[in-house]
């Protein structure tokens, strides 16, 4: 069989009928009728079902196919026939037609899988196969036969869709593709980097890009005007569940525009990018302040697919009889709360007070909550009674109350303490409530940030980072509480609660560049030491310029719905920063360590296993999880000398025996009669009552992550 | 057919054996305020015989290995072969040889029962393919009666071997017909730890002590009519190794429950879950319990390798007692009840695991090969030095009545 004139599965459809055609791909599923074998074969394009009939198949091809298995690779060749009245299968798309097989070549042969790749039933109706009772690191270890899955397939095939559509628009407007190195110095976008040794320079490293950010704005001061890349870029951050230590980012810069400009571009763009997961976004987006987007949601990147903003009624305690609002108010603070319209029925007094007052918001950062809900025209409360009448009234009146509506208010010494409690309570609610509307995405500009944030010490720091350009550029560099009033001319695209991405116009003169310097603290010789090659472009006469990120991978996800940016990588590291199928990151040899001049960095004089020595015990304790204080360590180390020597006293006396685990025969299994039920003690609860920490019926833990 | 325990016998149990309400907190931090959810099988068959049950506390932390010696034998014990075990009976967990040992120190009589043979659900282990509920009594016969009241198979017990239950009913010895081994390696190892009395433990009694002592105890046996044959187990110095390995991965893989989760302390102010594993049980274990823990996982993540080389001794070792078994009845080992720990490594040192080890070395083997090990008290008299009996696995009626036939030869019951 020639396979160079195969046909694609997925693409036979009534008008091939009586066409002789060769396919190939993979055996997704078969049903064996008795002799009559039906086949789902799979490749790139979809699924065509195979028949090897005893009346027309050849019968030594009818044997073959008897020995078919999931996942073998074949090769049929066939007369493409109209499937028999109520023989169609709708849940493919080729369900019309099939193929009479006359000839098979298995191509290969595949071992037992390690879970099922066959997403679709062979007969309309039957369920699809679903994924979810495997484990993400089993089809992560087995990624390309993950692949070989038909959604998985299809999310990277969107992917490239989303990524074309990106090359397009972008081409179509003269923007220009250049790839900037992997292998750099460490850029200062403030995470940690991932090194890189060099052997050919001992003891020194590159780094692997956080960014392009450097490389893109060099391109613009080297006339380039319109720049893109969709680049790799790679931070050592802690875990968090929906992180990759690389991603993939959309950089764009552009000299001669302002902010305007890049917002028209970039909402296209996504416009354009949505539409291939089917999903129209309205233009203009909204935009919002940071400073309005903190106040009503308590998030700089504000979910607005529902209410629930935030309204200060702190004015209205101004003299408060109850003490507790008092104070706050009495040391500066802030009252802020919303409204939950027609949710008292769902929000029990029970529910307000021991969940959400004693349990949630104090794990929002909140000290406490105050709740009440609004019956009869009346609020009530556990603390109604503290409050006069002109304070209930003003609370209905501002929270514009009917009843049957759940108020929730937060009230701190602190404005970030009330805006971040009450934020994550108003997603927490949302969530639980239902108050999010399906398949709707809101996107929003959020703009004006500050430029600086305060440090612990006194100082500042960079918001974004230090080539943002500022709103205003007469500040003094000294003036810390001036400081903290700038704004930066950065904008962030929000969709749904998650940043998309975010930028900048950047600082294109030298004279603010070397303030904003002189306000972080820096030296001239920090500023030359970090960024010295980059500042010396810009004595070369710079355009002014600015530009924008957006993370890929996440962008992806969402056009998709994806449950998490790992379905739209092909490889992607799962949630531990490891990747299952190579193993990475992994030892390696000291050979290959000494090669690079590594064993003994930062030239101590130590002998050469000493390091190796020293952090045995605490690699041990904590690959077992068993904390060991400074002054148990000696002890520790003793031991493990001991098990050394006991491990090679073990291989010298081994012998060849098979390794005996038990001194009776002991088979783990269920025994015959026994029938599986609750214990007991999870009836009674018994159970449950030796445990630290408790929630409801189940044993409460510290969070997996930070 | 069980029957019944003597009217109002008293058996004392320690805290790392569950009795259902009551505080099983095993000697250890790791199960502070646990309040044992379900009793143990044995304690339930002991309650449903009609004993009294008292409890006894857990000597050291999970009641693994004993204090020797030195300050603590002086001082009153708080269990392990206490008052109460004299007349009624006490049960101790035996990972290493305790059961024997405590009876040495109290000069009663201490049986750690065939592996498999009682049933370990409920008891409060760390190693679990040598782990044991021993007996402690100052009778045999009220051991008998102990043992066939708890023994037998457990529908709780998973890891019981299904195999029929040994026939316990009392069987007449005769001596003239019965040959006893006395393996030449356990007698050289007891003769390495001879000592002079000036070093000797408290209790000393002016007899001779040591290989000495335990030659005259042959002597003894000799003259009641068993035939005595020297028998060689040259691995038998492997038995520490074996059992320091696979007992340290064992207990390492054990104590992975003690997470803080279910049950036990948690440390406070941990930002994650890895950080509160680390904290809750770096303070669960004491110093000797952690250094076995950790060497345990030092075998399992980066030296597996040995475990599986001390798993082929272990075979090794099982099959060369086998092979023994064919060609003697019972075997005959020293016992070496130990000058105190602090006297070998200076005062005031804590215990380490080399030297609890050490301690335990004539008692090892049983637990590494799952045989009953039957410890005899010496007698005035008769035998200047207590020893050890044991046998084939399954073999420990045989094992009592030869004791009992020993003791009363000897007048000692």
């Amino acid at each position: 069989m020639h396979l160079s004139e195969r046909a694609f599965c997925g693409e036979l459809a009534p008008a091939d009928t009586g066409r002789e055609v060769v396919v190939a791909g993979w055996v997704d599923a078969f049903r064996d009728h008795g002799g009559l074998m039906f086949v789902h074969l799979r490749d790139g394009s979809g699924i065509i079902q195979l028949v090897f009939s005893p009346e027309e198949t050849p019968r030594h091809i009818c044997e073959r196919a008897a020995a078919l298995r999931s996942e073998y690779c074949i090769a049929v060749r066939g007369e493409v026939r109209r499937r028999r009245p109520g023989t169609e299968n709708p849940g493919i798309r080729t369900g019309t037609v099939e193929v009479m097989a006359t000839e098979l070549e298995v191509l290969s042969e595949s071992e037992a899988l390690p879970f099922t790749v066959s997403e679709k039933g062979m007969v309309a109706g039957a369920a699809s196969t679903e994924t979810g009772h495997v484990t993400e690191d089993l089809r992560l270890q087995y990624r390309y036969l993950d692949i070989r899955r038909p959604s998985m397939h299809d999310n990277l095939v969107l992917r490239h869709r989303i990524f074309q559509t990106v090359r397009r628009v972008l081409d179509s407007k003269g923007y220009v593709e250049v790839e900037t190195p992997m292998l750099t110095a460490s850029t200062p976008e403030g995470a940690r980097d991932y090194l890189v040794p060099s052997r050919l320079h001992q003891q020194s490293f590159y780094a692997l890009p956080q960014s392009p950010q450097l490389f893109k704005q060099l391109l613009m001061i080297g006339g380039m005007e319109r720049y893109y890349q969709l680049a790799r870029c790679f931070r050592d951050e802690d875990l968090r569940p929906n992180r990759q230590p690389e991603f993939t980012q959309l950089d764009i810069e552009a000299s001669f525009i302002d902010e305007e400009y890049l917002y028209e571009l970039v909402e296209e763009l996504v416009v354009e990018m949505f539409a291939v997961g089917g999903i129209s976004l309205t233009r203009p987006f909204p935009r919002i302040t940071y400073a309005e987007a903190v106040d009503s949601t308590g998030s700089d990147r504000p979910d607005l697919r529902f209410g629930l903003r935030f309204v200060d009624v702190t004015d209205l305690f101004d003299e408060t009889d109850y003490s507790i609002f008092r104070r706050i108010i009495l040391r500066g603070g802030c009252i802020k709360g919303l409204n939950l319209k027609g949710q008292s029925d769902r929000l029990s007094k029970n529910v307000l007070q021991n969940e959400y007052a004693k349990e949630i918001a104090p794990s929002f950062g909140a000290k406490g909550m105050t709740w009440m809900r609004a019956e009869n025209g009346a609020l009530e409360s556990n603390i109604v009674q503290f409050f006069n009448e002109r304070e209930l009234q003003g609370l209905r009146e501002r929270f514009e109350v009917a009843d049957g509506d759940v108020l929730i208010m937060i009230a701190d010494p602190a404005y970030d303490v009330v805006t971040s409690a009450l934020g994550r309570l108003r997603l927490h609610l949302a969530d639980r409530l239902g108050l999010i509307p399906a398949d709707s995405f809101c996107p929003v500009w959020v703009t004006d940030f500050p430029l600086f944030d305060a440090t612990d010490e006194g100082s500042v720091t960079s918001s974004h980072h230090p080539f943002t350009a500022p709103d205003r550029t007469d500040f003094d560099p000294n003036n810390v509480e001036e400081l903290l009033t700038l704004r930066s001319r950065a904008y962030d695209l929000v969709m749904n609660g998650e940043e998309l991405g975010g930028g900048s116009i950047r600082i294109s003169d030298r004279e603010v560049q070397q303030k904003i310097f002189a306000a972080l603290g820096l030296t001239d010789d920090d500023v030359r030491e970090r960024f010295g090659f980059f500042l010396r472009a810009f004595d070369f006469g710079p355009p002014p310029h600015g530009g924008l990120a957006l993370g890929m991978d996440r962008t992806v996800s969402m056009i998709l719905q994806t449950p998490s940016i790992r379905e739209v990588i092909a490889f992607p590291k799962n949630r531990s920063a490891a990747c299952p199928l190579t193993g990475a990151p992994a030892s390696v040899k000291r050979e290959q360590l000494a090669e690079l001049g590594l064993l003994d960095l930062g030239g101590r004089e130590v002998p050469p296993d000493a390091a190796e020595r020293e952090d045995r015990v605490d690699r041990i304790s904590w690959l077992s999880r068993i904390g060991v204080a400074p002054e148990e360590h000696p002890a520790m180390e003793i031991v493990l000398d001991q098990a050394e020597e006991l491990a090679l006293l073990a291989a010298k006396e081994a012998g060849e025996l098979e390794p005996m685990y038990s001194v009776v025969p002991v088979v783990n299994r269920t025994r015959p009669g026994t029938v599986g039920k609750r214990s007991e003690s999870a009836e009674t609860g018994d159970l449950l009552k030796n445990a630290p920490s408790l929630k409801g019926d189940y044993f409460k833990v510290a969070g997996i992550l930070e | 057919m069980k029957p019944a325990l003597q009217q109002d016998m008293t058996v004392a149990v320690p805290s790392n054996i569950s009795m259902r309400g009551r505080p099983a907190e095993a000697g250890s931090n790791a199960l502070t305020g646990y309040t044992a959810v379900e009793d143990a099988t044995v304690v339930r068959r002991l309650r449903e015989a009609g004993a009294h049950l008292r409890s006894s506390a857990c000597v050291g932390e999970f009641g693994f290995g004993l204090p020797v010696g030195g300050a603590a034998a002086v001082a009153p014990r708080p269990s392990a072969g206490g008052a109460e075990a004299v007349d009624g009976a006490e049960l101790l967990m035996d990972f290493m040889g305790e059961s024997r040992l405590a009876a040495a120190h109290a000069s009663i009589y201490g049986l750690k029962p065939s592996y498999g043979l009682v049933s370990r659900f409920g008891l409060i282990g760390l190693i679990p393919s040598m782990e044991c509920c021993g007996i402690l009594s100052g009778s045999l016969n009220t051991i008998g009666e102990v043992l066939m009241t708890v023994a037998g198979q457990d529908g709780l017990d998973f890891s019981l071997p299904e195999e029929d239950a040994p026939d316990f009913s009392p069987r007449e010895i005769r001596p003239e017909e019965i040959t006893i081994g006395i393996i030449t390696e356990a007698q050289s190892m007891a003769a390495g730890a001879e000592r002079s009395p000036a070093t000797g433990d408290s209790r000393g009694a002016p007899t001779p002590r040591g290989a000495e002592g335990f030659r005259a105890s042959m002597e003894e046996l000799r003259r009641l009519g068993f035939t005595l044959r020297e028998v060689s187990l040259p691995g038998y110095e492997l038995f520490s190794l074996v059992h320091r390995v696979v007992g340290s991965v064992e207990a390492s893989s054990a104590a992975g429950r003690y997470d803080s989760v279910r049950y036990g302390p948690r440390a406070p102010g941990a930002k994650n879950w890895n950080e509160m594993y680390l904290m809750s049980r770096g303070a669960a274990f004491g110093t000797l319990i952690k250094s076995y823990l950790i060497q345990g996982a030092f075998f399992q993540f980066e030296r597996y390798e040995a475990f599986i080389d001390a798993c082929r001794i272990r075979a090794r070792l099982v099959e060369d007692m086998r092979r023994l078994e064919s060609e003697v009845d019972f075997f005959v080992l020293p016992m070496d009840d130990g000058p105190a720990q602090e006297v070998r490594s200076g005062a005031g040192v804590p215990p380490s695991l080399a030297g609890l080890y050490e301690s335990h070395a004539s008692t090892l083997y049983a637990n590494v090969t799952g045989q009953p090990a039957l410890y005899l008290p010496p007698v005035p008299g008769s035998a200047p030095t207590g020893f050890q009996l044991t046998g084939p696995r399954l073999s420990d009626g045989r094992l009592l009545d030869l004791g009992r036939f020993i003791s009363e030869s000897w007048g000692g019951e």
